[in-house]
């Protein structure tokens, strides 16, 4: 048979590593301590061979450019004196071994932490690329040596064929070096979680990672994170933060979460905080501030629609259209005078079937179901439960609108009683 | 410089003069104790008990002074523990297996999971001979105390199982009220503390052996650095989790102090043979009174019990850390079957041998000795490599002194270790 022009072959980390580096004449030079891949690319391209002749030598570095052939040993041209410059990294590489084998990492498409047991490596002509990552149990006792050992155990006693359990590298999140969640080229693939989830695998990490992880997202899903991260993380998280990095996160988050949080971090850090903070946010923010958490001032959120009575329903929804980005409420518009009497109450519902020039007033539900700002959260939970709003307005004793408590806000204090 | 940054650890965070910084140091101070206190009470276990009973009442007072330097090793061995946890983080199987790789971690856990398994067989025999001193028969005590175990950390929440915990903490306190009950001669109990006997009869030695065994062994270091981590403790506070630890190890060798006197002053006195802790609870009727039996019998359940739920949970836990599988009290069932699939597993296993007639219980304990003796060492070395390590421990790493003195434990327990395996062959 002729041999394949362009030969593709698998090959696990855990098989090269250790094995012999043959030079032209056969002569072993050393034995492979790891590879140094460059991870700016999709697929990271294996560039170079970290490797050791004698026991206690310093590594060497050798370029993957002169590995002619990978079998049992791998084979190199004639070591020259060029390939050895210590095993300094460049720019954008990582040690495969050093920073991956046996770390940590998240499976972004299954949203879990893993553990990686091997690594997957495809051939392709003489260049070799990281491919998959294996976390299964077959990669495990492969490291073990009990690979063939357990594939049989488990066929006989189970009927069951073990497999490789592969996740490909493009969603693979790796959590060991700091570098890898810095890389600017490739771009934190933590940002595809959907945000309850990227919350829960913070929450799983330990207390350093989990600010090192946290430090690496971007600001929006840094801010999107952290409204569905437990308090008490919250609170750590932001508490290692700059506070200008740290005000930039909190004025993405909506402000009743914003307000929460700033709440329970200690007084200075929050004024720090709140110094840096855009004015008009800050101001939004501090008026929440002074409710307790559990009553209805301390749930509510003051990013809402509310209209004076004689805008029309085409001013409205141009409105909505600009500003809902920003609001934590859109399917209730709220009436209100200009003393700011909560007047009456419309949906979105109500404005996609009315005529444009139609006025809010003549449109609103004027009797409307509100609470006061001292109002107890099971009273809340019960409202909600009678008319299965999806807000409810807070006004104070002159029943002037001071905010909105959604049906999110209210699950989040309720939820911790609803047992497991 | 590492020696340096110890030093100023220690003494920078002592309380101020003013009594808000005090109040302060002692919310956080007994919001952060628990795993120090819990780790050494759950080594004062059915196996801890039988071995200091036998330690009274078969030498008497002589043994006493070993709870000495035993405190100390253990305290350091821990410190190093808690350090690594709060420090990196990270459990310790899993700083082993990013350091050690997978082959080394695969045969630990094994290892460690039988050694666990056979602890927690002794603590359901525990269970059975406490609960047999009051009339109950094992068939129905075991299964009930392997059912409520099981119940308490898959049903329950970690928190309420820790606050459960910290309460059995409270009862080891029977041991002391039977130590006094015992009216004892403290004079010659301070000399007996105070003046080291040693003796190389083989049978002093092993018994010196045992105690030494049954106090430091391998899962302690993994439940202990877990449970510090769990309480995401930041790297300035490490001084309170270095209090807690202190704390436990005294606490743990005072429980120690007074069953080995008790016996002592009893049962060594009037000359008895016992040969396991249950024979020790009976025979102290006669010579203590009943109310005395009683209370030995409640703190060895107790201490079985409270054992025979921390062990399988920390192995679990352990292993599962180690080979990345999800791993939490917080989970449900099907997420994190492994977990819960090895500690239901050990839980069965350890109340199906109790309850099988005829099993070769004797031969069980042996062998789960020996395979304890040859993990402590391997787990004790790899914990030293690692708190040098400076990628993981940053300025944390041990002074030069803290090294000597670890070596040395280190090296004495080594010994004491392999001596364990050795006599334990002939």
């Amino acid at each position: 048979m002729a041999p394949n022009p362009n030969p593709q072959v698998f090959l696990f980390l855990s098989q090269i590593l250790g094995k012999k580096i043959l030079d032209a004449n056969g002569r072993k030079c050393g034995r492979v301590l790891d590879l140094i891949v460059s991870v700016a690319e999709l697929y990271p391209l294996v560039t170079g061979v970290l490797y050791r002749s004698r026991r206690g030598e310093t590594p060497h570095r050798l370029s993957w450019d002169r590995v002619r052939e990978v079998r049992d040993a791998l084979r190199i041209e004639a070591l020259q004196e060029g390939d050895s410059p210590e095993g300094a990294l460049r720019e954008g590489e990582v040690l495969l071994k050093d920073s991956l084998l046996d770390k940590q990492i998240v499976d972004t498409d299954g949203a879990k932490i893993l553990r990686v047991n091997d690594l997957h490596l495809l051939r392709v002509n003489s260049s070799l690329r990281l491919v998959h990552v294996d976390v299964g149990l077959r990669g495990l006792m492969r490291r073990v040596g009990l690979e063939r050992a357990t594939e049989k155990f488990f066929q006989w006693f189970f009927d069951y064929q073990l497999r490789d359990n592969l996740i490909p590298w493009r969603v693979v999140q790796p959590l060991s070096a700091p570098d890898l969640l810095r890389l600017k080229i490739s771009q934190n693939r933590l940002a595809q979680l959907h945000p309850a989830d990227l919350a829960d695998i913070i929450e799983e990490l330990d207390i350093n990672k989990r600010t090192e992880v946290f430090q690496a997202l971007d600001v929006e899903t840094a801010a999107e994170a952290l409204e569905e991260t437990d308090p008490k993380i919250q609170v750590h998280l932001i508490e290692n933060l700059h506070p200008a990095k740290a005000s930039d996160i909190i004025e993405e988050m909506s402000p009743s979460e914003a307000a929460d949080l700033l709440g329970d971090l200690p007084k200075e850090k929050a004024e720090g905080i709140l110094k840096e903070m855009e004015q008009e946010i800050a101001e939004d923010v501090k008026g929440l501030l002074v409710h307790p958490e559990e009553e209805a001032g301390g749930l509510m959120t003051t990013s809402f629609p509310v209209f004076p009575p004689g805008t029309t329903v085409k001013e409205a929804l141009n409105f909505l259209r600009r500003e809902a980005e920003n609001l934590d409420v859109i399917y209730y518009l709220y009436v209100a005078d200009e003393g700011g009497h909560l007047l009456g109450v419309t949906s979105l519902r109500d404005l996609l079937m009315a005529n444009p020039e139609a006025v809010l007033g003549d449109l609103m539900e004027p009797r409307i179901v509100s609470v006061g700002v001292e109002e107890e959260k099971e009273e809340i939970a019960a409202l909600f439960a009678k008319y299965a709003f999806k807000a409810i307005p807070v006004v104070d004793e002159q029943r002037r609108l001071k905010g909105v408590i959604t049906f999110r806000n209210l699950l989040e204090v309720v939820a911790p009683q609803l047992g497991k | 410089m590492p020696e340096k940054n110890q030093g100023t650890n220690a003494t920078a965070p002592a309380p101020q003069a003013s009594p808000r910084g005090f109040w302060r140091t002692l919310v956080v101070f007994l919001a952060l104790i628990g795993p120090g206190i819990i780790t050494s009470n759950v080594d004062n276990d059915a196996g801890g008990i039988t071995t200091y009973s036998l330690a009274g009442s078969e030498y008497g007072l002589t043994l006493l002074w070993t709870l000495i330097p035993i405190t100390l090793a253990l305290i350091i061995i821990q410190e190093m523990c808690a350090r690594m946890g709060v420090v990196s983080g990270k459990g310790l199987s899993d700083l082993i297996r990013e350091r050690f790789g997978a082959r080394v971690t695969f045969y630990l856990m094994i290892a460690l999971f039988l050694t666990n398994l056979g602890n927690t067989i002794s603590e359901f025999a525990g269970v059975a001979a406490s609960l047999e001193i009051f009339g109950v028969s094992k068939y129905i005590s075991v299964p009930l105390s392997a059912f409520f175990v099981w119940w308490l950390v898959v049903k329950a929440s970690y928190k309420s199982v820790e606050k459960a915990f910290l309460a059995a903490c409270v009862f080891y306190v029977s041991y002391i009220i039977s130590g006094f009950l015992a009216k004892p001669d403290w004079a010659e109990i301070q000399e007996a503390l105070l003046t080291p006997t040693v003796s190389f009869a083989p049978g002093f030695l092993t018994m010196t052996v045992g105690l030494v065994g049954t106090t430091i062994a391998p899962w302690m270091q993994f439940y202990l650095q877990s449970s510090v981590v769990d309480k995401g403790l930041k790297a300035e506070d490490y001084h309170f989790a270095r209090m807690d630890v202190i704390f436990g190890s005294i606490i743990v060798n005072i429980v120690a102090f007074f069953i080995i006197l008790l016996c002592a002053v009893t049962i060594f006195q009037a000359g008895v043979k016992i040969a396991s802790a249950k024979d020790a609870a009976l025979a102290l009727a006669p010579l203590a009174g009943k109310y005395c039996t009683w209370l030995f019998a409640f703190g060895l359940l107790n201490a079985s019990l409270f054992a025979a739920s921390i062990l399988p949970l920390s192995t679990a836990y352990t292993i599962c850390e180690a080979f990345g599988w999800e791993a939490s009290v917080n989970r449900k069932f099907s997420e994190a079957p492994q977990f819960y699939g090895l500690y239901s597993l050990m839980i069965f296993l350890g109340m199906a041998v109790i309850l099988f007639p005829d099993v070769p219980l004797i031969s069980i304990m042996f062998y789960s000795q020996v395979i304890n003796g040859v993990v402590l060492p391997v787990v004790l070395i790899f914990m030293l490599i690692l708190v040098n390590d400076r990628r993981i421990m940053k300025g944390y790493t041990n002074s030069r002194i803290m090294n000597l003195f670890s070596l040395l434990t280190i090296l004495v327990l080594i010994f004491l270790s392999a001596a364990m395996v050795i006599t334990s062959f002939f």
